[in-house]
C-alpha cells in the first residue's frame, strides 16, 4: 500500500475510531449497569483496562518491528516502530492515570508500589528513554539501532505485568476477562468493556497509520532534499 | 489537509457533545443504589478519568494533524 493509502485507511479507521469513542462514552454513562459493591467509580473500568490493552499491542508492534529493523535494517520497519512506541506512550499514560483515579476509590490510595503498578511505570519509562535515546546520538542511524533494542527489552515486561497478580499477591485484581475459566462479568459489562476495546484498537490502528505516513512523507522530503543538493 | 481538519473538527464537537449530556445525566439521575460509594469525590475521578482519555487521544490526534499539514505544505512547496 502507498503512503497515500495508508494515511486514507488512517484517517478512515481514526474518525472510525473517534466516533466509537462517542458510543463507548454514551454506553459507559447511560446503558452499562452500575456495578453493586464499588458504584460509579467502576466505570473507570470501561476506559483503563481497554487502554492497558492497546498500550501492550502498542510495544508489542513497536517491539516486534524493532527487532525486524534489526535483522533487515528497512527504514519503514523503523518508522512503524517509532509510531506505534508514540501511540502505547499515549494509551499507557491513560492508563497510569485512570488507575489511580479508580484506586484512590476503591482502594483508599492513588499509588502502591506492588509488582503489576510497578512493573507498568517501570514499562513507561522505559519507552520514555526509547524516545530519548533515539534523539541522543549523533548519528540518527546509531540511535535508531540503539531504540530497537530498547524496544525489545521494554517488551518483555508485558508478559510480567500480566501475570504479576496471578503469581503475587497484591491490591490490584486478578484478570476477569482473560482467564482459564472465561469471562467472570455480567453480559452488559463484558458488552461494553469489548466495545471499548475493539474501539481504543481502532483508534490506535488508525493513528499509528497516521504516525506512519507521516514519517514516510518526512522521508520523501529528505529523499528530495538529498537530490537537490546533489 | 483542510479535508482532515474538517473530518476531525466535527467529529470532536460531536464527542464533546457528547460527553457534556453524558456528564449531565449520569449526575441528574444517579446510578442505582451503589452510587453513593467514594461521594461526590467518585463521580469527579470519573469525570476526571473520562477527561484525560478525551484530551490525550485528541491531543495526540491534533499533534499528528499538525504534523501531517506541516510536512504536507513542505513536500508541495
Amino acid at each position: 500500500m502507498s503512503i497515500i493509502g495508508i494515511r486514507r485507511a488512517g484517517i478512515f479507521l481514526a474518525a472510525l475510531g473517534l466516533l466509537g469513542l462517542g458510543v463507548v462514552y454514551w454506553m459507559s454513562f447511560f446503558w452499562v449497569s452500575t456495578e453493586a459493591s464499588q458504584g460509579i467509580v467502576q466505570r473507570i473500568f470501561y476506559v483503563h483496562p481497554p487502554a492497558a490493552w492497546t498500550s501492550f499491542l502498542a510495544f508489542g508492534i513497536a517491539a516486534l518491528t524493532s527487532g525486524m529493523y534489526l535483522w533487515l535494517r528497512d527504514e519503514r520497519l523503523d518508522w512503524a516502530a517509532s509510531s506505534a512506541a508514540e501511540g502505547g506512550m499515549v494509551f499507557a499514560t491513560i492508563m497510569l492515570i485512570t488507575g489511580p483515579l479508580w484506586g484512590k476509590i476503591a482502594w483508599g490510595t492513588y499509588w502502591t508500589w506492588e509488582p503489576r503498578l510497578t512493573l507498568t511505570l517501570l514499562l513507561w519509562f522505559v519507552f520514555v528513554g526509547y524516545f530519548m535515546v533515539r534523539r541522543s546520538t549523533d548519528n540518527p542511524e546509531q540511535g535508531k539501532r540503539f531504540s530497537a533494542v530498547v524496544a525489545i527489552v521494554g517488551a518483555l515486561l508485558i508478559p510480567f505485568i500480566h501475570l504479576s497478580v496471578v503469581w503475587f499477591r497484591s491490591l490490584h485484581p486478578e484478570p476477569v476477562v482473560i482467564t482459564p475459566e472465561g469471562p467472570s462479568l455480567p453480559g452488559d459489562m463484558l458488552t461494553t468493556l469489548l466495545v471499548s476495546v475493539g474501539v481504543f484498537t481502532v483508534l490506535f490502528l488508525g493513528l499509528f497509520m497516521l504516525r506512519y505516513a507521516l514519517e514516510g512523507i518526512r522521508h520523501e522530503l529528505q529523499v528530495r532534499a538529498r537530490r537537490a543538493a546533489a | 489537509m483542510p479535508r482532515l481538519d474538517q473530518i476531525l473538527r466535527g467529529v470532536l464537537s460531536l464527542i464533546l457533545l457528547s460527553i457534556s449530556f453524558s456528564a449531565l445525566a449520569a449526575q441528574a439521575t444517579g446510578s442505582g443504589g451503589a452510587a453513593g460509594v467514594g461521594g461526590l469525590r467518585a463521580y469527579w475521578h470519573v469525570f476526571i478519568a473520562y477527561a484525560v482519555v478525551l484530551v490525550l487521544v485528541l491531543g495526540w490526534v491534533i499533534s499528528i494533524g499538525r504534523r501531517l499539514k506541516d510536512v504536507e505544505q513542505r513536500l508541495g512547496e
